[in-house]
């Protein structure tokens, strides 16, 4: 499949990304890695008129410590924060999540704003022009409405990051700066909560940095895939345990990630309760690989199973 | 037979792999030629649907666009493996039949080009009906596929031996199962390619192909263009498994394409058209009741299969029938059943597999095993006890001339201590063994035997001529070595030509695994015949008796004073002088009986040998999540002789991957008609990381009629791997799998109703 045509631009600062974005009046997408972008401009699911490559830009790259935080630029690549020793002494659910995220090549490529900022999938909707024409399309591809729960108006495509729950459960901010300004807000707070729109942004505003709060966590990130290596994740749940207090944040089941606390790590009837209310919660939908059944039923398996082993210290 | 080989038998580097490993092999996209075009094809995005009209007129117009063809720029002449299952036009002018159906295809300057016209292509459908289950097709009333095909059963194979039901009722133990498997995809890596050129009347074509005298014989017949005026020529392939063994829409479309305008047409399918739009495997529904003794002895078999056959017949009665054959092959049945039903479906078009039948293999020897257990029995005790021996015949009348069997099944499960591990599994793990035997050929007419001829030239150096084919698995190296060893000239001084119909002579092609034991020894004879005269001249000038003559390294030599030599290019050069230079031809043809018919005639010599093999998977179950990890995977493969050691166990690896791995991971996902996992992020074919550690025993039993006493590399592997992943679970959790894949939320539900059960 070849790329339709589009104009390439290559941003060297910020700023010139977001005068680049309003000077082509909002017909833009900006480039990171080009991971997630490149296949969905392949099938169509994107039509950019131009493109921003923010690659260039050095500021994005750096990774420094900030009044109590770990201020990551989201053009850092998923290999490259792996090997942080920074994250790796405080934030083992960002290690494992980061070892599980697609392929080491991926990763190479990759970055984690890239990452953060990926498109929901769908079975139905990761699909070619070709595909979809003949499918009909669906709601959230301009359709009425959803062609996997059928009468459906509600999207439920699979936000399927396998790091963003993980820097929820670490308690991480995310700084934009956008023709409006600055602004930073926490990770947990870009979700819409509609799949076919996941992110709260504002057009234009590129992601420059990723904070989070620099103490040492115990932690584990658990994901269920068909494969060892490649696959999203069916399902994901990351935990992070700061002074006895659990933060477990579910992905890979619907538009956003869930976030829940536990007030004490060690009261084993409130992780019980936390992995049925994850489960309850988690809406599955015959869009993946699995079975909806066995999905909802792994959310609750996989947040018991990451508590256990981020009170075990990581350990299999 | 003479065992102190030079070469055959020894672990050699493939003559392909230089080329391949850098990157130097062509392939059908690498190809360019001047002025040649871009095709692009339009699909049918009805699974069902009436042809109303098709305009091309507008997509012409486009400036870049050279040629627009559909089905009424083609004869509409219907393409089928036999007479009576020609249904396939390829190009329609009537209907389509399932979602991604070539249509109407353009040719232009670039892709971007052929783009736009296609969307400038105007087909007007009047949709119909469509049917996507197999029971709901056979049902009265359901949309008809095709006219000509009562209830939508495109063939029935009916096979009935001794008398099934008398054994039932004598049998000490009765169990009968239903077993689903999905289709698989083929994933070859190197996808659906055709370069097509028309010059001077003649129509050349490169793409990888598994055989191409039969491409360019149904090809002459759909162009209505005599057979010597369509040349398929020689291409490296990026695999086939069975995906390229037939003529394909995109051989027609390219080559109406080429004749239109005149120009040489390149047409490469995406990943998701070869999954939509090239062959796909069948989805099949077994039934298997089983009538044993106490003792474990196998009284009768009863057997109901149904394959999904997609839109069109493709190789209907061969794909209804094999499964059964390579199980009969394997074991000894004095009662036996078996009616498989390949029905039609408004899905893409299907054909054989190299892991064909996994549902009904894999069903087998599960259902085997549990019944083992509930008579106290050893399932290695079962298998052996039923397992066929050299000189006994096939319920269906093949005589077995070699037979490894027992053998495999030995070395396998010693090394693997499987007999106490399967009587204790602990909780959770298994282990789990999976038989079969394969025919080396089997009935395809006059094209069953293949021919070669050999030429020695001045310097020494050979070559050789043949229509033997290489998919990927080192046919090509394994002729080389052949000759190689006949003639006493290195491998790296031999130059094949082969698998162009322009030049090489009939031959079975790479599938019914025939390269072996039916090429290579017509290699072996031709080769013979051309040392006979070698071996002449050298006795003469060496002043030596013949027999005393050896062939090595060039060379020939007295065997009783190895100093006394001269190369072979001076006994060539004699020979050119004495006006009869040195060529040979040879040829084989299998012992088949060719009274033998699919349907009308399902009994005689199927093949001229076959091979037999054992695999056993040991497997891991995560309690909680229910998947599946797979620790060790041992295959013993009964090859006759290995000519390469190092490629048969290459074959037998890929084997493991491609059914063994792949019966946790792989099956096409479907929505109706539309096809869910058209690429290889949502298609699972298991990964470096999935895979366990290997143990790939090769077995000998030196066919007799085999070259080198050679039989085939490894297909029992594709054909038994996933039978042991079943069996393995089977052992684990005490429930046999409904269907495979046994992807986790499946083993789930086994769990589950296992603890049901108890509780
Ligand atoms: C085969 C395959 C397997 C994969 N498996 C996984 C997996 O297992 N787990 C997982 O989490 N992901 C997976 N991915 C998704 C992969 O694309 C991301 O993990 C990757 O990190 C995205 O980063 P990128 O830099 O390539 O993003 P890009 O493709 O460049 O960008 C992604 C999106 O973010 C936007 N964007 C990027 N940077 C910024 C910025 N600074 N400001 C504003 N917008 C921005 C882009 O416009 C685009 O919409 C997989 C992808 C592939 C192709
Ligand atoms: S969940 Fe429904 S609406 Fe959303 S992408 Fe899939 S088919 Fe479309």
């Amino acid at each position: 499949m070849i790329l339709p045509q589009f104009e390439y631009r290559r941003a060297r600062s910020v700023a010139d990304a977001v005068a680049l974005y309003k000077k082509e009046k909002g017909k833009a997408l900006y480039l990171a890695g080009g991971t997630d972008l490149i296949p969905l401009v392949k099938l169509r699911l994107q039509a950019p008129k131009a493109v921003i490559d923010l690659k260039g830009i050095e500021d994005l790259r750096i990774i420094a410590s900030r009044g109590g935080s770990l201020s990551v630029g989201a053009n850092v690549t998923l290999f490259d924060l792996k090997k942080d020793p920074v994250i790796a002494a405080h934030f083992p659910v960002l290690i494992e999540s980061l070892e599980a995220t697609a392929c080491e090549t991926l990763q190479m490529r990759g970055t984690l704003g890239g990452n953060i900022l990926q498109g929901t999938r769908c079975l139905e909707y990761n699909q070619s022009l070709e595909w979809r024409k003949a499918r009909g399309f669906c709601l959230k591809t301009g359709g009425k409405e959803c062609n996997v729960v059928r009468g459906a108006k509600t999207c439920f495509a699979n936000y399927c990051s396998d790091n963003a729950p993980s820097l929820i459960s670490l308690g991480a901010q995310l700084r934009f700066t956008g023709p409006g300004g600055e602004r930073t807000v926490k990770l947990e707070s870009l979700f819409t909560g509609d799949a076919r729109t996941p992110f709260a942004m504002e057009g234009g505003e590129v992601l420059t940095h990723i904070l989070i709060p620099l103490k040492k966590t115990k932690g584990a990130y658990e994901k269920l895939r068909v494969r060892e290596s490649m696959d999203y994740p069916l399902v994901g749940a990351a935990v992070s345990v700061i002074d006895g207090k659990a933060r477990v944040c579910v992905g890979g089941v619907g538009g956003a990630p869930r976030l829940y606390v536990i007030g004490d790590i060690r009261d084993a009837a409130a992780v019980r309760d936390v992995a049925e209310k994850a489960s309850a919660d988690a809406k599955p939908v015959a869009n993946a690989t699995v079975s909806p059944v066995y999905r909802k039923k792994m959310v609750g398996t996989l947040v018991k199973r990451a508590v256990r082993r981020a009170l075990a210290e990581g350990k299999r | 037979m003479k065992d102190d080989l030079n070469i055959v038998g020894k672990r050699v580097v493939r003559s392909d792999s230089l080329a391949k490993v850098t990157g130097e092999a062509r392939y059908t996209a690498d190809l360019t030629f001047p002025g040649m075009l871009v095709a692009k094809v339009l699909r049918s995005p009805y699974p069902h649907a009436k042809i109303v009209g098709i305009d091309v007129s507008k997509a012409l117009k486009v400036p870049g666009v050279k040629a627009a063809v559909s089905g009424f720029d083609s004869y509409g002449v219907k393409w089928g493996v036999f007479r009576y299952t020609q249904d396939h036009a390829m190009l329609h002018t009537d209907k389509v039949r399932y979602i991604g159906e070539d249509v109407a295809a353009v040719a232009a300057v670039d892709e971007e080009t052929a783009m736009e016209a296609l969307s400038r292509i105007k087909v007007d459908y009047e949709p119909l009906p469509a049917v996507f289950d197999p029971f709901e097709s056979m049902k009265d009333g359901a949309p008809q596929i095709h006219e000509q095909y009562k209830n939508n059963i495109n063939i029935h194979i009916n096979i009935d031996v001794g008398e099934v039901d008398r054994a039932m009722e004598k049998a000490y133990l009765v169990r009968e199962d239903t077993f689903k498997a999905a289709g698989e995809a083929y994933a070859m890596m190197e996808p659906y390619a055709v370069v097509a050129s028309f010059k001077n009347g003649y129509l050349d074509l490169y793409m990888p192909n598994a055989g191409p005298h039969v491409r360019a014989k149904a090809l002459s017949n759909m162009l209505k263009l005599p057979l010597n005026r369509v040349r398929i020529r020689h291409i490296n392939s990026g695999g086939a498994f069975g995906g390229r063994s037939e003529v394909a829409p995109g051989d027609l479309v390219a080559s109406l394409l080429a004749i239109k305008s005149g120009r040489p047409v390149k047409l490469v399918l995406s990943r998701e058209e070869n999954a939509t739009s090239s062959r796909q495997v069948h989805d099949i529904i077994a039934t298997i009741k089983t009538g044993m003794k106490k003792d474990g002895t196998i009284l009768a078999k009863d057997y109901k299969v149904i394959y999904d056959g997609g839109a069109y017949s493709s190789t209907g009665p061969i794909a209804t029938s094999i499964p059964f054959y390579v199980y009969e092959e394997c074991y000894r049945f004095p009662n036996v059943r078996y009616n498989g039903y390949r029905v039609f479906t408004n899905k893409g078009i299907r054909g054989m597999y190299g892991c064909h039948g996994r549902a009904f293999l894999a069903g087998n020897e599960a259902q085997m095993d549990v019944m083992a257990k509930e008579l106290g029995l050893d399932p290695v005790d079962v298998r052996l006890k039923n397992g066929l021996k050299s000189g006994e015949m096939t319920a269906t009348k093949s005589k077995i001339t070699s037979c490894g069997l027992k053998e495999t099944i030995m070395t396998a499960s010693e090394k693997t201590n499987f007999r106490k591990r399967w009587a204790k599994p602990s909780r959770l793990k298994g282990v789990g063994m999976g038989c079969v035997a394969i025919m080396c050929g089997f009935p395809m007419g006059f094209r069953s035997g293949s021919s070669c001829y050999v030429k020695i030239n001045d310097d020494g150096q050979v070559t050789l001529v043949t229509g033997l084919v290489d998919n990927g698995q080192g046919n090509e190296s394994m002729v080389i070595q052949v000759a190689s060893e006949v003639l006493g000239v290195p491998m790296a001084d031999i130059n094949l030509v082969n698998a162009d119909t322009e030049v090489t002579n009939l031959d079975p092609g790479a599938y019914s695994q025939a390269a072996a034991f039916v090429g290579a020894n017509a290699v072996r004879v031709a080769c013979e015949n051309a040392r006979e005269k070698i071996v002449a001249i050298a006795a003469e000038k060496l002043k030596v008796k013949v027999k005393d003559v050896g062939l090595k390294d060039g060379s020939a030599y007295s065997l009783k004073n190895p100093d006394k030599k001269m190369p072979i290019s001076w006994v060539v050069r004699e020979a050119f002088f004495r006006g009869e230079p040195i060529t040979g031809t040879g040829s084989f043809f299998p012992n088949i009986d060719f009274e033998r018919e699919w349907v009308t005639r399902p009994w005689g010599q199927m093949a001229g040998t076959f091979s037999f093999g054992t695999s056993i998977a040991e497997v891991n179950i995560d309690g909680e999540t229910g998947k599946i990890t797979m620790p060790r995977f041992t295959s013993a493969h009964d090859c006759g002789r290995a000519i390469n050691p190092m490629a048969v166990e290459g074959q037998m690896e890929g084997s493991i991957q491609q059914a063994g791995v792949a019966a946790i991971t792989e099956g096409n996902l479907w929505d109706g008609g539309y096809l869910l996992n058209p690429n290889l992020l949502e298609y699972k074919v298991p990964l470096a990381c999935d895979m366990p550690d290997m143990d790939t025993i090769i077995v000998s039993s030196r066919d007799p009629a085999g070259p080198f006493g050679a039989k085939e590399g490894g297909l029992t592997v594709r054909m038994n791997a996933y039978s042991a992943v079943a069996c393995a679970v089977a052992n684990a959790t005490g429930e046999l799998f409904s269907e495979l894949p046994l992807t986790p939320d499946r083993v789930m539900k086994m769990l589950e109703r296992k603890k049901g059960v108890k509780g």
